[in-house]
């Protein structure tokens, strides 16, 4: 009986159609498997920190154009400080170039501010109503390389200033910024700086830092003859001749 | 995971294998498909290595045995058909070799399964009881008993 059984189950073979369909099955599978266990390619793979390196960038470029001056406002009588202003025309950075300054620039709080109520709050403070209640000389000077931006806040400044004795208003010229950061002085200070060593070389900007603008123009009187007034310097920037009263 | 070259020699040597369980416990072609492409795909995936042609269909064996359990305890398996059927399709069995099959296949599964085992693959019973996970001595009366049935259905001597 064994060996009808073997013969009876040796005559059944797998059939040719159906190794065939299996064969592709299996194939797909296969095909399928390591399609999946292959690697991702690596723009798939390194997608999410494209993207992160995407939001970091645009994060870190609204950061720059917020948090970067675009113009800057030296504001000096003796306390003598920078306003840094974006291009959202938002007070961004304030600096004190002397211990006066210093002093008033921890005094106030013009983070975020706009720039004109930062000027107002600047010269309502105790320390410049005192210096303009006395024979203080404010100066400010407006500084930028986007010429409509500092154009308009110099106007601004003018206005902010008419009603105010011995204040004037200027606009700096290109590269003025720098040099005068370069000695360690505001703008407005480096201006009446450059006037004042134009009459005394031996001044040197340490001497000026701590004098007020009113000395420096007093010291710039004495030597020339009582004609020596920021108001009458020619050639510096668009309003040069600045306005204010001399008063 | 093995090439397709592999899957084609394994074809070669264990297709008729795993062709005849697909008979012994599948009473339909569809199903025989089904499984046949189940084990080889379990081949082509599975990392075992085998350390004889021998070890390989038993490998086979067993994993085609289960996968017919599993498709048998399917709640959604397909309709089953007559043992005519079986053996019609899809290449009709020689006559000669007709009765004997007819024979085994009408024998409960339990029977069918330990015959095919024994007789035809070779296997003892306590290798039958490894590949079944049933006990040796049930195997023995399995085996006893199937042969009973056999003879009454084919008549002949016993020669096992």
């Amino acid at each position: 009986m064994r060996d009808r059984l073997r013969e009876a189950f040796d005559s059944v073979h797998a059939e040719e159609a159906l190794k065939a369909a299996a064969l592709e099955r299996v194939s797909q599978k296969i095909r399928a498997e390591e399609a999946r266990r292959r690697p991702a390619p690596w723009g798939r793979r390194l997608a999410p920190a494209l993207a992160c390196l995407l939001l970091a960038a645009v994060a870190w470029g609204g950061w720059g154009l917020w948090f970067t001056p675009t113009s800057l406002i030296s504001i000096d009588i003796n306390p003598s400080l920078e306003l840094g202003v974006n291009r959202f025309d938002r007070v961004v950075s304030v600096r004190g170039f002397n211990e006066d300054g210093e002093a008033l620039a921890d005094s106030l709080d013009l983070g975020f501010l706009g720039y004109a109520e930062a000027v107002e709050q600047v010269l309502a403070s105790p320390a410049v109503t005192g210096s303009l209640a006395g024979d203080g000389v404010l100066s400010i000077v407006v500084a930028g390389d986007d010429q409509a931006q500092s154009g308009r806040i110099l106007a601004d400044m003018e206005a902010c200033t008419a009603g105010r004795r011995n204040a004037y208003c200027w606009q700096a010229e290109p590269g003025e910024v720098e040099a005068a950061h370069e000695a360690g002085l505001s703008c407005g200070k480096y201006r009446a700086f450059q006037q004042l060593q134009a009459l005394d070389p031996s001044v040197t900007p340490e001497e000026v830092r701590e004098m007020t603008m009113g000395e420096i123009r007093q010291r710039i009187r004495e030597l020339s003859g009582g004609a020596g007034d920021g108001s009458r310097q020619p050639g510096r920037g668009h309003h040069g001749a600045g306005h204010g009263r001399a008063g | 995971m093995r090439s397709e070259g592999e899957i084609v020699r394994a074809m070669e040597r264990h297709g008729d294998t795993v062709r005849r369980l697909c008979m012994v416990h599948l009473k339909n072609y569809a199903d025989t498909e089904d499984i046949f492409q189940t084990v080889f795909l379990k081949y082509a995936l599975s990392p075992a290595v085998f350390e004889s042609g021998e070890h390989e269909r038993a490998w086979f064996i067993r994993v085609t045995i289960n996968a017919c359990k599993d498709l048998l305890k399917s709640l959604f398996r397909r309709r089953t058909v007559s043992i005519d059927e079986v053996l019609e399709r899809p290449a009709p069995v020689a006559p000669e070799h007709r009765e004997v099959l007819e024979a085994v296949l009408s024998l409960p599964r339990k029977y069918r399964e330990v015959v095919y085992l024994h007789d035809y693959e070779g296997y003892a019973a306590p290798e039958i009881s490894r590949i079944l996970g049933k006990n040796v001595n049930t195997v023995y009366t399995l085996l006893t008993r199937s042969r009973q049935l056999l003879r009454e259905k084919l008549g002949g001597e016993e020669d096992a």
